[in-house]
């Protein structure tokens, strides 16, 4: 069937039938969505007692689609097959959650409640302005975000020295990823409960050794978090460093040698070709990992649970909190729903900006 | 032929030992009530030795062993694999490696007789009030059979989902020998019994005896000024001095603390150790309720008793532990108290049970308990006064929890072979001669049989007499307590206490005072009652306290 379809030539027989699949499909799979629609807003006594009847109903109508549209369109529906799968993958685990989020954010959802969900408009939204946990938490993120650069400066380091001609530098390159390879949960077990532990622990027993009396890192309120965002650190620098050892390799070696044989001194050849050359992967680099950044919340919740007072928390852990511990799902959706535009519109305006200084750099 | 009868009576013939009475009982000659109770003493004592007090933890192989002998009652009721093909789901904690893991060896013989396959559903303590709220909610019950506390039962056995106590399981399981706080209402919803009893709650207050019984801390005491003899504190006024007293203070040449204070959120369950503190304040003799007003719900943890007790954490803290913001329930009560740091603790009768058998407890002769401090004066929250008590101090045992249940669930009902199998299951656990051994061992669980109050049996499985009179009075002296302070048995109680840990977070890291910290609690608690519906809490309140 498929020369025909890839020549382009469509018989209209083929295509009277790939439409007609496409619209029974649709009408089938609209008709089944209506009757649960129907049936959870008991008006009608029909229905199914979950939606997966309805979810393997919007599978089954994308295969429909996907072949119909091939049937129909020849060469153009097997170039749609390339892209149309994922779309409604996207649709149906992203799109659709999302928009849904709305509809429960808008709501009074407790689990526990006596009377279950019903909608209160923005009184969420309200609550959220007022809600002085969120904006401490939402404070924390600006300085973990800032770590970023910090980050970004070890990392580029590491790379310029995995780029060189060292001795044991394949060794090296493994042994730097290690820290990316571990689960956060697994890091924070093992650095903040167990190494950085108070009494036993033998970072805090070295620390001990060279004379501080009390080495309590999670206790007081900047120091926690600066611990933290190093226990964080260790685990993603190893992200940014192979994106830039990646781009570093990638780079000319004839214009630093060029540079060299001009005179340019180590530090001039870095901060003048290597450096500005590096800038593109760079910003990638740096907004991918403030992406990341923003969704901290493992290593906060298995290691201070937002302590001392706060003082760690990050929005994540806090949504975390809302779900898991008081079971408010309207509220704790509300604020996903209201800090993933925060991120869009950020992270839109951190795009814009590199595009700015790239057209600079380019000019 | 039926080679497992054989085994089985082989079995109990060996715990019978050289006595030679499993012979004489088979041959039938010999009254039956006696030989049953001797046979029943004997197993009791068998099991209590299995590893056996200070032979380190019990493995997997010892609980199988114990679930083994502990077979008899369900062999009753029920015939060698009269229940195969039967399929349970079982959801429960695994804890500290106990609880759910504890069970798996403790149901292995029941499930190889009964022939019921039991597939586990484990959590962690902190996931388990979001995974169970959420199977409600969503109407995804996914499981058969459930270890579940008290304060849950508003929302499982209120809600309808649980299935009611069949007569058999009543009687297997000996109704009348638990204590008298974990009896109905407790377990009940609407007159029906839903819950098959595996634990009694309350906390005690852990004390180290050493620390109160050495010379050099005692001349220390008089040296500094003070008037009192040092010994052990009996009440929080005295429990704060020492606190700060011994703030600095060495024996055997290491530093000694007082109280210690979790003051790191645990789920919800952190709060418990800040009503520990306050019950004294807080509990009126004459007065039910010590957490909310019984009318209206209108909380009651920003009147004075309660602001006293946070504030009594935060002037303590700066005399314990540098690392105490960071600790949660169980640092206090495992990382610190049993091994070794901080003198005083308020916990659940596990720290009790876990000084001789727990490996990683230093603390063997050097630990005593007794009922929770009380206090010089209490909050009437009727007339807004303190008051002064004819008969002393007020002592106000914090009923915490009110223990772990195994409950069925109704959706076991529509298959009588199922809903026999599940509810079998919940009475082996439940049994009276398996519970004696898990209040003994490393097990999640306490007391909550009064036949668990008998020394002679504690002593046979190597506990030492003066040791475990002292734990046990101080167990059920708090359970029988006349003031003591209840659970409210209401729906999304821990979405109240989960609330109050983040702000009391705050209060102890200085970031809020405490009466506005408190303040914001109980306007967070208001609007929380609101959302669940006030009217129905203040009923199930009610119900929760008896009235």
């Amino acid at each position: 069937m498929g020369q025909e379809a890839v020549s382009g030539q469509v018989s209209y027989q083929r295509r009277a039938i790939g439409l007609w699949m496409v619209r029974l499909a649709t009408v089938g799979f609209a008709l089944l969505a209506l009757v649960q629609v129907l049936y959870v807003t008991e008006l009608s006594t029909f229905g199914f007692p979950s939606w997966l009847p309805v979810f393997l109903g919007f599978g089954i109508w994308g295969v429909f689609l996907c072949w119909g549209n091939i049937l129909r369109l020849g060469e153009q529906g097997w170039r749609a097959l390339f892209v149309l799968p994922a779309i409604l993958l996207t649709v149906a685990m992203v799109i659709f959650p999302t928009f849904f989020g709305f509809y429960i954010a808008f709501s009074d959802w407790n689990l526990s409640s006596a009377t279950g969900q019903h909608f209160n408009g923005l009184a969420n939204f309200y609550q959220l302005l007022a809600d002085e946990r969120f904006w401490n938490a939402l404070s924390n993120m600006i300085f973990y975000v800032a770590t970023v650069i910090v980050q970004y400066a070890i990392a580029f380091g590491l790379a310029l020295l995995l780029n060189s001609e060292i001795r044991g530098q394949k060794f090296f390159r493994v042994a730097f990823l290690l820290p990316f390879m571990l689960s956060p949960v697994a890091v924070s077990w093992m650095i903040g409960k167990s190494m950085l532990e108070f009494r036993f622990g033998p970072i805090t027993n070295l620390l001990r050794g060279l004379g501080w009396e009390n080495p309590s890192l999670l206790t007081t309120p900047w120091l926690a978090k600066s611990t933290l965002a190093a226990m964080d650190a260790w685990v993603w620098i190893p992200f940014m460093m192979i994106l830039l050892l990646a781009g570093l390799q990638a780079m000319s070696k004839e214009v630093q040698e060029a540079a060299k044989v001009d005179g340019a001194s180590g530090w001039q050849g870095f901060w003048h070709v290597t450096y500005p050359l590096m800038l593109q992967v760079s910003m990638t680099t740096v907004i991918l990992r403030i992406i990341f950044q923003l969704k901290l919340a493992d290593i906060v919740i298995n290691t201070t649970s937002g302590g001392p007072g706060g003082a760690t928390d990050t929005v994540s852990s806090f949504i975390f909190r809302e779900y898991k511990d008081r079971s408010n799902v309207g509220y704790g959706t509300m604020v996903a729903e209201v800090y993933l535009v925060l991120i869009i519109i950020f992270v839109s305006l951190l795009l814009k900006l590199s595009s700015k200084v790239m057209q600079r750099q380019g000019a | 032929m039926k080679l497992e009868h054989f085994h089985y009576i082989s079995r109990r013939g060996l715990l019978k030992g050289s006595t030679g009475l499993a012979a004489a009982s088979l041959l039938g000659g010999i009254a039956a009530s006696p030989q049953q109770a001797l046979a029943a003493d004997d197993l009791r004592a068998a099991i209590l030795k299995i590893p056996g007090v200070g032979k380190g933890q019990p493995t997997d192989a010892d609980w199988q062993k114990v679930g083994e002998m502990c077979l008899g009652a369900t062999k009753t009721s029920i015939k060698q694999g009269e229940l195969a093909g039967v399929e349970l789901s079982f959801m429960g904690l695994n804890n500290q490696n106990v609880h759910n893991v504890l069970f798996r060896g403790l149901s292995k013989a029941w499930a190889d007789y009964t022939g019921v396959k039991i597939n586990w559903i484990d959590l962690a303590q902190a996931d388990y009030n979001a995974r169970l709220q959420q199977s409600i909610a969503t109407k995804t019950v996914d499981f058969d059979v459930i270890e579940m506390g008290a304060p849950f039962e508003g929302d499982v056995c209120g809600k309808g989902l649980a299935s009611e106590m069949p007569d058999w399981v009543k009687k297997q399981i000996d109704m009348d020998d638990i204590v008298n706080y974990l009896k109905p209402p407790v377990g009940t919803w609407g007159g029906k019994q839903y819950r098959v009893t595996v634990d009694g709650d309350c906390h005690n207050f852990n004390y180290r005896s050493d620390v109160f019984a050495d010379k050099g801390l005692a001349d220390a005491w008089a040296k500094a000024g003070n008037k009192t003899p040092w010994g052990v504190p009996k009440t929080w006024q005295q429990v704060n001095a020492v606190t700060k007293f011994l703030k600095g203070q060495k024996m055997d040449g290491k530093d000694v603390y007082g109280y210690l204070d979790p003051t790191k959120g645990w789920g919800g369950f952190a709060f418990y150790f800040l009503g520990s503190r306050a019950t004294a304040y807080a509990k009126h003799p004459d007065d039910k309720a010590w957490l909310f007003d019984i009318d209206t719900m209108k909380p009651r943890v920003n009147n004075p008793a309660w602001v006293r007790a946070i504030q009594d954490v935060v002037d303590s803290l700066p005399f314990e532990p540098a690392d105490q913001l960071n600790a949660d329930p169980g640092t206090t009560g495992f990382q610190q108290f049993l091994a070794g740091t901080g003198s005083m603790l308020s916990w659940w009768g596990d720290i009790g049970t876990n000084v001789y058998t727990n490996d990683s407890s230093t603390i063997q002769n050097k630990a005593a308990f007794d009922i929770l401090p009380g206090s010089d004066d209490v909050y009437n929250a009727k007339t807004g006064k303190w008051d002064k008590l004819a008969s002393g101090p007020n002592f106000a045992p914090n009923l915490a929890y009110l223990g772990w249940g195994i409950y069925v669930m109704a959706r076991v009902d529509a298959d009588p072979k199922k809903q026999k199998a599940a509810w079998s299951l919940a009475a082996h656990l439940g049994g009276k001669d398996i519970a004696l051994w898990m209040a003994a061992y490393p097990s999640g669980f306490q007391c909550y049989r009064n036949s668990q109050h008998n020394v002679d049996e504690w002593v046979g499985a190597g506990y030492d007499k003066a040791f475990i009179s002292n734990y046990l009075d101080s167990q059920f002296n708090s359970y029988n307590h006349p003031n003591g302070a209840i659970e409210p048995r209401i729906p999304g109680i821990f979405q109240y206490y989960s609330a109050a840990e983040d702000i009391l977070a705050q209060i102890y890291s200085g970031k809020v005072k405490v009466q506005e910290g408190a303040d914001q609690i109980a306007a967070a608690w208001e609007k929380l009652t609101d959302q669940l519906g006030r009217d129905n809490q203040i009923k199930l309140y009610k119900g929760s306290l008896g009235m």
